[in-house]
């Protein structure tokens, strides 16, 4: 059973758990028990399974490690403490790998000390020994991985892929024969992604290994649903899930947030301004603090800020440093390292310092644009304050309205505690096609017998046995004539006998070397035309999106894009005035669907306010000075923002409302044809449907296949998390009628097959389906001591489709394929969702023509993410726009 | 479609129908070719074989041609014949044999050891290149030498293709033929008929980045590219302007 632990021990209690030197460290070093330690200690004593949230901060890796270390000491006083592991810890981190080493060797040698000095001579006679701990990861030498093997440390440190290779090394395997504890740490960055998915795998058959279970400890920053999570712990066991306790202590720090709009004019203030404005706030925020850490959306963006606030503020390398994942390991550490000190001023980073690694004491956090979900707001601005009784204080920088909006309500729903919901990826075939070859390995499997333990794992526990049963085919090499399965097959496998094995000498190597979930990332190079100078690199997934004649950023400098080949792209100066691509298109992450709907209910209440305001005070215009109506402001005061951000949004649904007299909301999808503007040979129809990018993709495709099948033309698709943009030819108009037959056909048509037939041949299909196909081993990234570069993978992987695709359409590697695109990449559960209720009338729609985009269509039309830092020639398009509306609304 | 008056491009396949040689021509089979790639760690599917036999069978019967002459490169491996592609060479010739049909080589530069089953397989293979009736065959990765006596040239080698971008922006890829002139005589390239080969796309490309020396010397601008897809075949125009249109 599932079950929330509701009150907390009492901290004698708790302390009384535990053995008394263990104790007395605790009490020397502590003067009280935080949140989780008050129901962890006796949790975890009494061996159960426990899930712990909490902030960084708050005494989370104690709260899961004493009971197990008094434990640990417990054997070792009674001299029964062997070389064996008893705890296995797994990160997906290496740093915080190595961050828990260092921190608990220093506890396990104080409480050593503490035996020695008390029993004396007594340590030397009834060997009585230190709990000894030990890191294994993929930087760990041949020669200390061979000490580990002869003298295994009691509580291991590992990472999901190092113990994976860990199960299938067969003298290793010995030294895990008594392991009563696993614990693993960030289960946030592990229960919605395939890495995580194949770590439970990993834990199930290590249970199956040594043959017995094992207390499971999760760890985590704030996630919710947290049943899920805990389910994603620990697994089930035939039908029953286990059994969890779910310590949930996400909300012991306090919060003090706001978001904050640099200049009270966002659309009207030049860029010039409105970047001072903003450097000017950041730097006061940074004055102020000790040490502030600053999140951007993206690695670019980051290097930015870096560049600007030393340029501007005469700081220097000792006061701001960078730190994301493009950076050397190296210079990442150092940054680390001066944080820990408090040497440095501010730190500027993308993703990198949002997980639990040891950075000291940081007293605020600065999010420069929306970071796209609660969640990841909670966890950015949780790594400010350093204890649980300290505030963890942030602020959000906005720079345009849309951004505005979705950051307040982000912070209001942080207030509420209201967190978008994870997801745990479903039934993955790459990923069991993996732990099948694993599995293969220690002993000739009963199918059935294989099909259940993989039913214990959550992921797979509605696994269909076709599914199960496809795979062992795919791997046995069945889909190619029997004279070639010796090449082909990795497994054997017996329909009649209903068993599988290992097949061939070298398929363990190819295992070893090929585990793991984490495509190999492809830097395309950008080189000149004509001269082969190299200019830099840009990511795969963005020129998937190019077509030559695009215009693209490229260290501060346009070029033009003519043609690709492999993993080269080729380019020229250009001499245009602005990108056609915005920078940041494929590194910004998608708007949750949570908070989407929560920006939606937003614009209906407020819309609603608004609208009735201009009917009873007869509001013609958008006045110049700043005053908010009463019951206006009462609704708007409600949210953690400052008053030149509320003024903002008032006069953001004002225009709205004056220019469109409707605005779209959780209720109601706007669909907005506009008559000029942009192309002049295009006309755009914006979709004002509030749902995030991971629906939007799926719905724009719909409606342009639709529209296109209607008008026998191509249509052009821009998506982003506020709706999309479809374009037409100028000839050509959406009607009421048409929109409405569009409508019916989606809600009554095979959306997923008219999608799958639509991703078909796409660059988005391609690259997937090479991150499936090395997944699953078809494609090697290392063969024979060969490592195969990824533009070769990627061009084997094009011809591998092509064959796959004229076997089977239902090839395991194809299928896995498609839920992914499906699943991760877009969410198809919650586009049929929104259709159905378009379908029941719980959504309406509506059409309306306008000549220029209304105010909540402009962010849409001049590109889609709004990324804070960059945004130059976005900004002169969107003031003449916004001219064009003024003009309208006050003539 | 109709190239001229003795050949014929059969609709949406990578094949020619000459008819006063009463003969199929193709080019760059490349058999063997996923047997090879299996062995580097690529465990791509055999269906190249399959298909092949497939798209001559449905042209054997279209045309009730007596002769297939390969215009080079009919396996892939450049220095040996691999086990894998021996038994696809020899299925290949079964098949041929077994239609009836009479085989005509072209060596390419993968070729190499092809000569050695010229014997057992009782093929006509011809070294460099060969003028049959009024045609100069040869593969491409070398200049052709007895051109004065021939009245037109066809090869293979390049894999020619085009690169075409739809309204929305989308890049989509089309073999084709080439027909243009080589030192004053026409010039026909055949596209390659292995299943996996994508092609260069000849309009986007630029000239320097192409295979074949013929090419490179001729006047490409003015080729035209006879693309093929979706069952039909169809002229699209001179490269030039083909060019011209991707970089619009």
């Amino acid at each position: 059973m599932i079950e929330y632990a509701t009150k907390p021990f009492s901290d004698d209690v708790s302390i009384g758990v535990l053995n008394k030197y263990v104790g007395g460290w605790f009490k020397k070093n502590f003067n009280e028990l935080t949140p989780p330690q008050q129901y962890a200690f006796k949790l975890i004593s009494d061996n159960r399974n426990v899930l712990i949230t909490a902030p960084t901060g708050s005494g989370k890796t104690i709260s899961a490690f004493l009971s197990i270390i008094s434990k640990l000491f417990d054997y070792s006083l009674q001299g029964e403490l062997e070389n064996k592991v008893y705890c296995i810890y797994i990160s997906p981190l290496r740093a915080l790998n190595n961050d828990i080493y260092r921190n608990l060797l220093q506890p396990l040698d104080a409480i050593y000390d503490m035996i020695r000095k008390d029993k004396g001579v007594e340590v030397i006679k009834k060997n009585i020994r230190n709990v000894t701990i030990g890191v294994r990861t993929g930087d760990t030498s041949q020669k200390e991985r061979h000490e580990q093997l002869v003298r295994p440390p009691n509580i291991l440190v590992t990472t999901p892929e190092s113990l994976a290779i860990m199960l299938n090394s067969q003298k290793f395997v010995e030294n895990l024969n008594d392991v009563k504890y696993v614990v693993i740490d960030e289960i946030h960055e592990l229960a919605n992604n395939k890495r995580g998915v194949h770590l439970s795998v990993s834990i199930e058959r290590l249970t199956d290994i040594i043959g017995k279970d094992f207390v499971r400890i999760g760890m985590g920053a704030t996630l919710y649903p947290l049943e899920e999570a805990a389910k994603f712990l620990v697994g089930y066991n035939g039908a029953e899930p286990r059994d969890c306790t779910i310590v949930d202590a996400s909300w012991s720090k306090q919060l003090d947030i706001k978001a904050l709009s640099p200049v009270k004019d966002m659309i009207n203030t030049d860029d010039e301004a409105i970047e001072r404005a903003m450097y000017k706030e950041l730097n006061s925020i940074i004055k102020k603090s000790k040490t502030t850490l600053v999140f951007t959306n993206t690695r670019s963006g980051t290097e930015r800020v870096v560049f600007n606030l030393k340029r501007r503020f005469k700081y220097d390398e000792e006061d701001i440093a960078a730190h994301h994942g493009s950076l050397s390991r190296e210079s990442r550490l150092e940054v680390e390292d001066m944080l820990k000190k408090g040497s440095l001023k501010c730190a500027v980073s993308s993703t990198s310092l949002e997980l639990g690694i040891d950075i000291g004491t940081i007293d605020n956090v600065i999010q420069l644009g929306s970071p796209k979900s609660v969640t990841r707001a909670v966890q950015r601005i949780g790594r400010s304050g350093h204890s649980f009784r300290s505030v963890a204080k942030g602020e959000v920088i906005v720079l345009n309205r849309d951004d505005l909006i979705e950051c307040s309500i982000m912070l209001d729903s942080m207030i509420k505690r209201v967190l978008d919901s994870f997801v745990v990826p479903k039934n993955p075939l790459d990923v069991l096609s993996q732990h099948i070859v694993g599995m293969s390995f220690t002993k000739k499997w009963d199918v059935d017998e294989a099909y259940a333990l993989i039913k214990n794992v959550y992921a797979y526990h509605e696994l269909d046995r076709a599914d199960f049963i496809s795979v062992l085919n795919y791997l046995a090499g069945n889909y190619v004539g029997l004279e070639s399965r010796h090449v082909y097959g990795k497994i054997w496998y017996d329909e009649k006998e209903n068993a599988f094995g290992k097949r061939g000498m070298y398929t363990k190597v190819i295992y070893m070397l090929n585990l793991g979930t984490i495509p190999d990332e492809v830097a395309v190079n950008v080189i000149m035309t004509g001269t082969n100078r190299w200019i830099g690199n840009i990511e795969e997934e963005f020129l998937t999106h190019m077509k030559p004649g695009d215009v693209f950023t490229l260290g501060g400098r346009l070029y033009k894009f003519e043609y690709a080949k492999g993993m080269k792209c080729y380019v020229t100066d250009a001499h245009a005035s602005s990108p056609t691509i915005p920078p940041w298109f494929s590194e910004q992450l998608p708007l949750s669907f949570e908070l989407a709907n929560a920006i939606g209910a937003f614009r209906r209440e407020f819309g609603l306010l608004v609208a009735s305001h201009i009917k009873k005070n007869k509001v013609k215009r958008i006045a110049k000075a700043g005053k908010i109506p009463k019951e206006l402001d009462e609704y708007l005061g409600k949210l953690p923002v400052d008053k030149k951000s509320r003024e903002a949004i008032l006069g953001y649904f004002l225009e709205q409302y004056l220019f469109a007299g409707v605005a779209p909301n959780d209720r109601l999808i706007l669909v907005e044809q506009i008559e000029s503007g942009g192309d002049p040979e295009l006309r755009s129809i914006v979709f004002h449907a509030l749902f995030g990018r991971r629906i939007n993709d799926a719905l724009s495709r719909l409606f342009a296949i639709e529209l296109g099948e209607m008008l026998d033309h191509d249509i052009g698709i821009m998506v982003n998390d506020n709706g999309f943009v479809l374009s037409i030819p100028k000839g050509e108009k959406l009607t009421n009628k048409m929109l409405g037959d569009i409508i019916d056909d989606l809600t009554s048509g095979d959306i997923t097959n008219m999608l799958r037939l639509n991703i078909r041949g796409t660059e988005l299909m391609k690259r997937r389906f090479r991150h499936v196909a090395a997944r699953s081993f078809m494609i090697l990234k290392n063969y024979k001591g060969w490592k195969i570069s990824v533009g070769r993978q990627q061009v084997n992987s094009q011809l591998l489709l092509k064959a796959a695709e004229s076997i089977d359409p239902n090839f395991s590697v194809i299928k896995e394929t498609y839920r992914e695109i499906f699943n991760d990449v877009m969410d198809m559960p919650r586009t049929k969702e929104v259709l159905s209720k378009i379908k029941s009338g719980e959504l309406i729609y509506q059409l309306i023509n306008t000549q220029v985009p209304s105010p909540f269509a402009q962010m849409m039309i001049t590109f889609g993410q709004a990324d804070a830092i960059m945004m130059k020639e976005r900004r002169k398009y969107l003031q003449y726009l916004h001219n064009l509306v003024l003009k309208k609304i006050n003539g | 479609m109709k190239l001229n008056k003795d050949i014929e491009l059969l609709d949406g396949m990578p094949i020619a129908f000459i008819k006063s040689l009463d003969a199929l021509v193709i080019a760059d089979s490349h058999l063997g070719y996923e047997g090879v790639m299996a062995k580097q760690g690529m465990l791509i599917p055999k269906v190249n074989l399959k298909k092949l036999i497939a798209s001559l069978s449905d042209a054997i019967k279209m045309t009730k041609a007596s002769k297939i002459i390969v215009n080079g490169d009919i396996k892939n491996e450049f220095s040996k014949v691999d086990q894998e592609e021996f038994n696809e060479l020899y299925d290949f010739v079964k098949f041929v044999k077994e239609k009836g049909l009479e085989l005509i080589l072209i060596k390419g530069n993968h070729d190499n050891f092809v000569e050695r089953y010229k014997e057992p397989f009782k093929l006509q293979v011809y070294r460099q290149e060969a003028l049959l009736g009024k045609y100069l065959f040869f593969h491409g990765e070398e200049l052709p030498r007895e051109i004065a006596t021939a009245e037109m040239l066809i090869m293979g080698h390049e894999h020619p293709a085009i690169g075409v971008y739809n309204e929305a922006g989308r890049k989509i890829k089309l073999r084709c033929f080439l027909y243009g002139e080589y030192e004053g005589k026409p010039l026909l390239v055949v596209p390659a008929i292995n299943y996996f080969a994508g092609g260069t796309e000849i309009n986007i490309e630029p000239k320097d980045g192409l295979l074949s020396p013929v090419l490179k010397s001729s006047d490409l601008g003015k080729m035209h590219a006879i693309a093929l897809g979706y069952g039909s075949t169809v002229d699209f125009g001179t490269i030039a302007k083909l060019r011209e249109a991707a970089h619009r």
